[in-house]
């Protein structure tokens, strides 16, 4: 039976919302056979439940295990779109490098924001824990993310920040430094030099859809 | 409880990354496959060092008027303040601004007059080079305070420096030794994994007889298991892994079992410390560390997640205090600290202070007796009577809590006095005890000057 784009596209939206990463990668799949637009899958099915997600997170009604377990599905139902996506002139989703700076090993809140990216639809390239400037500028070179996020949890490490955003700019990155934190707040990331900071996973995220201009955003 | 924690050391192991350490453990007859940094410690090996742990540690005061025994002798606690904090909240705007060394001067001099704070630790310190912090912040503290004082390091290099400051202000090395005014935190790296950093911190501490506590900070949700009884279980076993690090490195060293439980929200994702699963999870594991291993415990007593001084601050710490203290806890933590062991408050520190007075007097059950039941006097009582001048109320109405901070005004003046709560009247005591406590050092000019030598000397190597 044909039912309608509409309802097909809900079907999607629904499957993330209720953490089926395999049904929602298998309906994308039938969405795409039958020549729906990849834009248009992502956009009003994917992103679409994603930011329901955000909101019901914001809310307090999803708790955090929730939101990760709906943003595997989402990433399910992406990974299908993925390849027809970059084949296509579709607008890219964006990439984004994030890590813990040197000499700092906390990663809770780290795995947390780059979790919730991959649930807002971006590529996300964790580069770990105690990542030092080096590894960051390499990895600039080799993906040319649009965003790198840096995190870090003790006052000690915080100067690391600045110098992997000294060593970015010096070579030229030209995309934006997000960082975040506990110690770490909006007045620090001005003064050194980063584009901005978030103070939790989903402003981390509505973040990073600015930046990269997403239109939802 | 205590088997499975065993037998997780045991079948799972726990990774060390320290090369030394490893060769030792393995000669000490745990299993490592070659080039692993995977250490599977043998049950006989766990039950033999906790066997051979110290039952009862001396931290020793500079002033030894302010040497602690654990386990106390009346059953009860000590207190010490909160470590950490990067945050400061104003006593008197309750302002938040960053914590810089004036602030630890302020704390030292400050907890050296709370009656219930048996040691200082540090805070962080801004203002100094961020990587040396540690090291003017013990400076600071060893030099302001008569308590003993406990020691954070942030960096494996920076450990040396840190016992060197301790060393000088107690007189050289065998005079640490002799009577070690300070202790030191040793970390797991939950789950189940050891840094350079620890494992370099308690084989230097063990060199001078420096107590440790050994902790384990596991993240309900995080980095342990969701289920509080999980996350118990992977305190318990990082602590024995540490007490089998320090039979092993150093046998005989003092190590306090410390477990600081914490929590992620599920709601929000942030990190809790006054949770209800996390005042239970500490309960549990004291309760394991003591009562089934027999040793000395340690965990926040104190701490809310709240950011200000505010009405839950209070609820959660009361609630925290008498929790921990009824689990058997020998040191409750986190005097003064806000927001999750971020902040510190000294308004809060001299509430803290109060609460811990209340739980150790409700802690310190009366013997049931004919004197405690008055039998005699109820023997004799007359219809009517009352017991409001009798000798038996003259001999017990000085044992009863008085209060310094909590009101028991009635309503009209309450008014008259313009309605002063809890955090005005603690704000109140702590302009007093400043004023009458000058900050001042404790230590001769020569060990300052030579302090700071040692200090600037940090500055130049690890912050260079
Ligand atoms: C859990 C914890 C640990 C665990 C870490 C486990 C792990 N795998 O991460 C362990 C036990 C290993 C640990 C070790 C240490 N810790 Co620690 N730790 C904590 C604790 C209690 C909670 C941190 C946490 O997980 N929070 C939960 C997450 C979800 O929150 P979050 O990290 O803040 O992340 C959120 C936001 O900040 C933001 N965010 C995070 N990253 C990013 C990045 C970007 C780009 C953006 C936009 C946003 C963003 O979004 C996240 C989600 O909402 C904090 C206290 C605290 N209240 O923060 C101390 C704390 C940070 N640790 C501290 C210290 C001192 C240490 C040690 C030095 C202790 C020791 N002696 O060993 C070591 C250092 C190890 C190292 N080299 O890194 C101090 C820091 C003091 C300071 N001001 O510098 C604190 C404040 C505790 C204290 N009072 O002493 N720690």
């Amino acid at each position: 039976m044909a039912e309608d784009l509409d309802t097909r596209l809900d079907a999607i939206y629904d499957a993330v919302l209720a953490y089926e990463a395999g049904r929602a990668a298998e309906l994308v799949r039938q969405e795409t056979a039958r020549g729906t637009g990849c834009q248009q899958i992502l956009t009003d099915a994917l992103i679409a439940a994603m930011d329901e997600v955000g909101d019901q997170f914001a809310e307090g009604r999803l708790f955090v295990p929730e939101m990760l377990m709906a943003a595997k599905a989402m990433k399910a139902g992406l990974e299908v779109l993925r390849p027809l996506l970059s084949a296509t002139d579709a607008k890219p989703i964006g990439t984004i490098v994030i890590g813990t700076v040197h000499k700092d090993l906390h990663d809770i809140g780290k795995n947390l924001v780059g979790m919730m990216m991959e649930g807002g639809g971006l590529k996300v390239i964790d580069l770990g824990v105690d990542v030092p400037p080096d590894r960051f500028l390499a990895a600039a070179q080799e993906h040319r993310p649009d965003v790198i996020g840096l995190s870090a949890l003790l006052t000690t490490t915080m100067p690391n920040m600045r110098k992997t955003v000294d060593m970015l700019r010096g070579v030229g990155y030209n995309g934006r430094i997000m960082v975040g934190g506990a110690p770490v707040n909006a007045a620090f990331a001005e003064a050194i030099g980063a584009d901005g900071f978030a103070p939790d996973a989903p402003g981390a995220v509505k973040l990073a859809r600015k930046f990269i201009g997403a239109a939802d955003a | 409880m205590r088997a499975r924690a065993v037998a997780l050391l045991d079948r799972h192991g726990v990774a060390v990354n320290h090369p030394q350490a490893v060769e030792r453990l393995r000669a000490a007859g745990c299993r490592v496959d070659a080039g692993d940094k995977r250490v599977r410690i043998p049950a006989e090996l766990t039950t033999e060092a906790v066997a051979a742990a110290p039952r009862s540690i001396t931290l020793c005061g500079k002033d030894p008027r302010h040497d602690l025994r654990l386990p106390r002798a009346d059953g009860t606690f000590w207190m010490r303040t909160g470590t950490g904090a990067h945050g400061f909240i104003e006593p008197h705007t309750s302002a938040y601004r960053k914590l810089v060394l004036d602030d630890v001067r302020t704390i030292a001099t400050l907890a050296d007059t709370l009656s219930e704070v048996g040691f200082i630790a540090h805070p962080f310190v801004n203002g100094v080079p961020e990587v040396t912090a540690d090291v003017h912040g013990l400076g600071t503290l060893l030099a302001y305070s008569t308590k003993h004082n406990w020691i954070q390091p942030y960096g494996t290099e920076n450990i040396a420096y840190l016992l060197r400051l301790a060393a000088l202000t107690a007189g050289g090395e065998a005079a640490l030794r002799a009577r070690p005014i300070v202790s030191c935190i040793v970390c797991s790296f939950t789950p189940l994994e050891f840094k350079t950093m620890d494992v370099e911190a308690l084989i230097q501490c063990a060199r001078l007889g420096v107590p440790i506590h050994a902790c384990s900070l596991p993240t309900a949700g995080g980095t342990a298991p969701v289920t509080m009884p999980g996350t118990v279980l992977m305190a318990v076993a990082e602590i024995l892994a540490m007490v089998v690090l320090a039979h092993v490195l150093g046998p005989g060293t003092p190590v306090i079992a410390t477990p600081l439980i914490f929590c992620l929200d599920m709601r929000s994702g942030r990190s809790l410390q006054s949770s209800v699963e996390a005042l239970a999870g500490a309960s549990m594991a004291v309760q394991v560390m003591k009562r089934g291993f027999g040793l000395p415990t340690h965990t926040y007593g104190a701490g809310s997640d709240t950011p200000d001084i505010d009405g839950q601050s209070q609820a959660e710490r009361a609630l925290i205090a008498f929790l921990v203290g009824l689990a058997g806890a020998d040191v409750l933590g986190g005097v003064g600290q806000l927001e999750c062991a971020t902040v510190f408050s000294p308004v809060q520190a001299v509430i803290d202070n109060e609460l811990g007075a209340m739980a150790r007097n409700y802690l310190r059950t009366a013997a049931i007796d004919d004197e405690s039941l008055a039998w005699d006097d109820l023997l004799k009582l007359d219809p009517g009577g009352n017991f409001l001048a009798t000798e038996h109320t003259l001999r017990h109405c000085r044992t009863g809590f008085a209060p310094a901070a909590f009101t028991r005004q009635a309503r009209d003046a309450y008014e008259a006095a313009g309605r002063r709560d809890l955090a005005a009247q603690a704000r109140d005591m702590l302009d007093g005890i400043l004023r009458a406590h000058p900050a001042r050092p404790v230590v001769d000019a020569a060990t300052e000057a030579e302090m700071r030598r040692v200090i600037a000397g940090a500055d130049a190597k690890i912050a260079g």
